[in-house]
């Protein structure tokens, strides 16, 4: 048990900061394996079987944030509902799913009106398409990381996770802070199983191209 | 405590399953994850995944006595498999999943139920060498515990 000063309590608990992820998959082992090594990476998990669920639980948090703003007087930054550990900061989703899609859970997701849109997607698959890859990251997607997962690949989600945070935080629609491309550049020297585009400061058309440095063949 | 007979004995049966080729690297990554935090992480993922899988099983049983074969469903159900399979490092029952989404793909039914008779062979054999080999390791952990330390 360490003894700590208040200073590096904060410290410590921003280094904490416990990210919350979403991850859907409709198989039951691969969302017990998904949780345990997303809690690996220090976040907290919530998961669901299916593209439904997952909107129904985003509407649910929507519900409950927009009742905890009324019944507080101003909402600073300190005070976001970040703290509560609600909010979602990134989802993490199956491509093959009965029923509605992981590509069509994200289209759903990043053709929203709301702060949904903002909310970074993963898409995971077992197959390695190049054509539905790229489709994916067209349509939003962060990343597309193949199956079986390797803690590395999820590790190096952390800058999305930030990027989130600091999309919040600053209350902006613009798309990373140029505080994170440090970190931005370790997302493209990727694994084998990483497939990502560049996350650019200004989104132009070719930027969201894939990069697909070497493709796995599963 | 490393020389006990016991412990070697568990190693040497875990390591087994690794040389025949039941098991692959992606299990070890799922060894990885057991802590103390997590101290039964492993069997209890060994059991979703036989959880999972038995479903599974059971559904290809089904599609295969329909006449005519819906290779389409069917392969819908081996892929599940298969995936299920690759994360847990299931590495001869995963091959048996690949052949038989070949087969699938081809259309050939005889292939398709010799594929799935090994598969189901497979998948027995990785379960009872895990369900051996889990035992031991328990024997092992309460001998540990029952003899004083150094």
């Amino acid at each position: 048990m360490e003894l700590q000063s208040d200073v590096a309590d904060t410290q410590q608990q921003m280094e904490q900061q416990h990210f919350h992820v979403l991850a859907v998959d409709d198989s039951p082992f691969e969302r017990k394996l998904l949780e345990r090594l997303l809690r690996e990476c220090a976040c907290k998990v919530t998961c669901v079987e299916s593209g439904d669920k997952a909107l129904e639980y985003l509407n649910q948090l929507d519900t409950y944030q927009s009742n905890s703003a009324d019944s507080t007087a101003s909402l600073s930054s300190s005070q976001s509902p970040q703290q509560e550990g609600l909010k979602i900061n990134l989802i993490i989703t199956d491509y093959s799913m009965p029923g509605m899609s992981g590509y069509d859970l994200l289209k759903t997701v990043k053709g929203s009106s709301s702060s949904w849109k903002d909310i970074p997607v993963v898409v995971i698959s077992s197959e390695n398409v190049p054509s539905r890859i790229s489709m994916c990251l067209q349509e939003g997607a962060e990343e597309f990381l193949l199956k079986p997962l390797k803690l590395s690949d999820l590790k190096n989600l952390q800058p999305h996770l930030l990027k989130s945070l600091v999309h919040y935080n600053k209350d902006t629609k613009c798309s990373t802070d140029t505080g994170n491309n440090n970190n931005n550049d370790n997302v493209v020297k990727m694994n084998n199983n990483v497939i990502s585009k560049r996350i650019a400061m200004s989104p132009e058309p070719s930027e969201r191209r894939p990069k697909p440095k070497e493709l796995a063949v599963v | 405590m490393e020389g006990s007979p016991l412990l070697r004995q568990v190693a040497h049966q875990r390591q087994a399953l690794f040389d025949e080729g039941l098991l692959d690297e992606q299990f070890v990554q799922l060894e990885e994850l057991q802590d103390r935090t997590n101290p039964n992480f492993v069997e209890e993922i060994v059991t979703t995944y036989y959880q999972d899988t038995s479903r599974l099983i059971l559904n290809i049983e089904q599609e295969l006595e329909r006449r005519p074969l819906d290779f389409g469903r069917l392969d819908g159900y081996v892929y599940q498999f298969k995936g299920s399979s690759t994360s847990f490092g299931a590495k001869k029952v995963k091959a048996e999943c690949s052949l038989f989404r070949e087969y699938c793909r081809a259309g050939n039914g005889e292939g398709c139920m010799r594929t799935f008779q090994q598969l189901k062979r497979e998948y027995a054999t990785l379960k009872r060498k895990l369900e051996a080999y889990f035992q031991l390791a328990r024997q092992a952990r309460l001998t540990q515990t029952a003899s004083p330390p150094g």
